[in-house]
């Protein structure tokens, strides 16, 4: 590219984020400062086991091969990028992937817990999706709970020889579905209703994000399998590397 | 490329010692968290929109539209807290359906409204931290707080892949415009898609060659940068310790209430 040409795509990109930054349907992210302290710190230690189980499984992946160290940075990038970009959305609102799905059925849930909380302080930080002391929250909801569902489902559809495309929809599309799910139960258990309690409250959380998050869901398990189909038809030998299709062999 | 990013490198408070800065933010997000007084919440919304824009030179209207990036997640929540479906009208207001009310109290009204202060007061906090200190500062910061050296390494990598990532996917992007890939819902999903599977292959390739070029470099399992210090001047350090101190008073007498 010349030199003009590249601020030219630059100009465009930051022209692009800056649409992107009015008001914007996201994956479901609790925004900074809306949970109670005592729920901030409670979900963070919640978080700790899944995180340092997935520390420890990085650790030795980087052991067993020090070329792993890049390989797994660019997995948790490419988590960023994903969620980053503007996606096709029917309303013409802009809205944003979660990409755990993706990255859970890429690079297994371990890695994606400790991966995700990366991702989500970036995006808190350079974003402004999300926040610090929503951090845990955000990071049980979205990089633990969603990509164990979205892992869990792909591997039971592998079993049950469904599909796989299909498998890949379920996946993505119920990993979404169930962090949004959590969110609201996270959010209900912050602020109970007055009239009913936790559960009337959940039920309200979901009522109120159901209109943007399921469209969302269906979209981003459309996406995925998109994703997985290209990366199959030409990158057999890279997805090998980061374990993915290591199952489908055995078979 | 990301215009948080990008508005940080030209902040006039760049240069302030990134602790001093790290510190301010966290207490102040903290304090204004666990404080119960609608007045904490409104000094510490002042007080980082001044520091922010004012003495940050970041422009206003860029900042207010920041304020407005959780707008929908905000309005949609506290709706959610505020009003009840309920068979018996509560008083502040009650709306009839057939027999069932949308209806809310007074005290969550206020409830609500103190949440939304609250939670506004806490993203400028966020905003402070990420309008004024790069990201690269923030890790030495986290490394001073003994984060693990992994987890740094991790992120210091992830931060520059970033950018990298960025530039190819707008290059694909375009190149997939100037070809009719966006003509109607069906061929932009398919775009999408086809643009994410050609960035994580050509991502892939290319962690392969950097780490070759880190190895020529003598890698050895540690990443070594060089980092400035800039030490923090007394005068700011006072400044935060007061207002700091300030707020904390305020938080305890909120909770003596």
């Amino acid at each position: 590219m010349k030199k003009q040409e590249k601020i030219l795509v630059k100009a465009s990109v930051a022209i692009a984020f800056l649409f992107a930054v009015t008001p914007t349907v996201n994956a479901m992210h609790i925004m900074e400062g809306y949970l109670p302290a005592g729920y901030c710190v409670a979900w963070g230690l919640i978080c700790l086991p899944f995180l340092a189980a997935g520390f420890i499984s990085l650790k030795n992946k980087i052991k067993t091969n020090r070329k792993n160290l890049t390989l797994i940075a660019m997995s948790g990038a490419f988590i960023f990028v994903i969620s980053s970009l503007k996606i096709p959305s029917v309303t013409g609102s802009c809205s944003h992937m979660t990409g755990t799905g993706l990255g859970a059925i890429l690079f297994g849930p371990a890695s994606v817990s400790v991966l995700g909380i990366i991702a989500l302080l970036f995006q808190a930080v350079l974003l402004a999706h999300g926040g610090l002391t929503t951090l845990g929250a955000n990071t049980f909801s979205m990089a633990v709970a969603g990509p164990i569902i979205a892992f869990g489902i792909y591997r039971l559809c592998g079993k049950l020889n469904v599909n796989r495309k299909a498998s890949v929809f379920l996946a993505a599309f119920l990993g979404d579905v169930f962090t949004y799910c959590v969110t609201s139960v996270q959010l209900a258990l912050a602020y109970p209703s007055e009239v009913g309690g936790t559960a009337a409250s959940a039920v309200k959380f979901l009522g109120v994000f159901a209109p943007t998050q399921l469209p969302l869901a269906v979209i981003e398990g459309i996406l995925t399998v998109v994703i997985v189909i290209g990366l199959e038809a030409y990158a057999v030998p890279e997805l090998r590397n980061i374990g993915f299709l290591r199952g489908r062999e055995a078979e | 490329m990301i215009v948080i990013d990008r508005l940080c490198y030209q902040s006039k408070l760049r240069y302030i010692n990134a602790s001093a800065k790290f510190v301010y933010a966290v207490l102040t997000l903290i304090l204004c968290i666990a404080s119960r007084s609608a007045a904490a919440a409104a000094v510490v919304f002042f007080v980082n929109i001044y520091l922010t824009v004012a003495k940050g030179g970041i422009p206003f209207a860029r900042y207010v539209k920041f304020l407005l990036v959780p707008a929908v997640f905000l309005a949609a929540s506290t709706a959610a807290i505020v009003v009840n479906l309920s068979r018996t009208p509560l008083d502040a207001f009650a709306i009839p359906l057939g027999e069932w009310y949308l209806t809310g109290s007074v005290s969550s009204v206020l409830e609500g409204l103190r949440l939304c202060g609250k939670a506004l007061a806490a993203v400028t906090c966020l905003y402070f931290l990420s309008l004024s200190t790069v990201m690269t500062e923030i890790l030495g910061v986290l490394k001073k707080l003994r984060v693990p050296g992994l987890v740094i390494e991790l992120m210091m990598l992830i931060y520059r892949f970033i950018f990298l990532m960025m530039e190819t996917a707008s290059a694909i992007t375009t190149s997939q415009n100037s070809r009719l890939g966006n003509r109607d819902y069906r061929t932009r999903l398919r775009s999408f898609g086809g643009m994410a599977s050609a960035l994580l292959v050509r991502s892939l390739k290319r962690s392969g060659t950097l780490y070759d070029a880190m190895e020529a470099r003598c890698y050895d399992g540690e990443l070594k940068v060089l980092s400035e210090d800039r030490p923090a001047g007394k005068k700011e350090l006072l400044c935060i310790a007061g207002y700091e101190l300030l707020l904390l008073g305020m938080a305890i007498w909120s909770w003596m209430r």
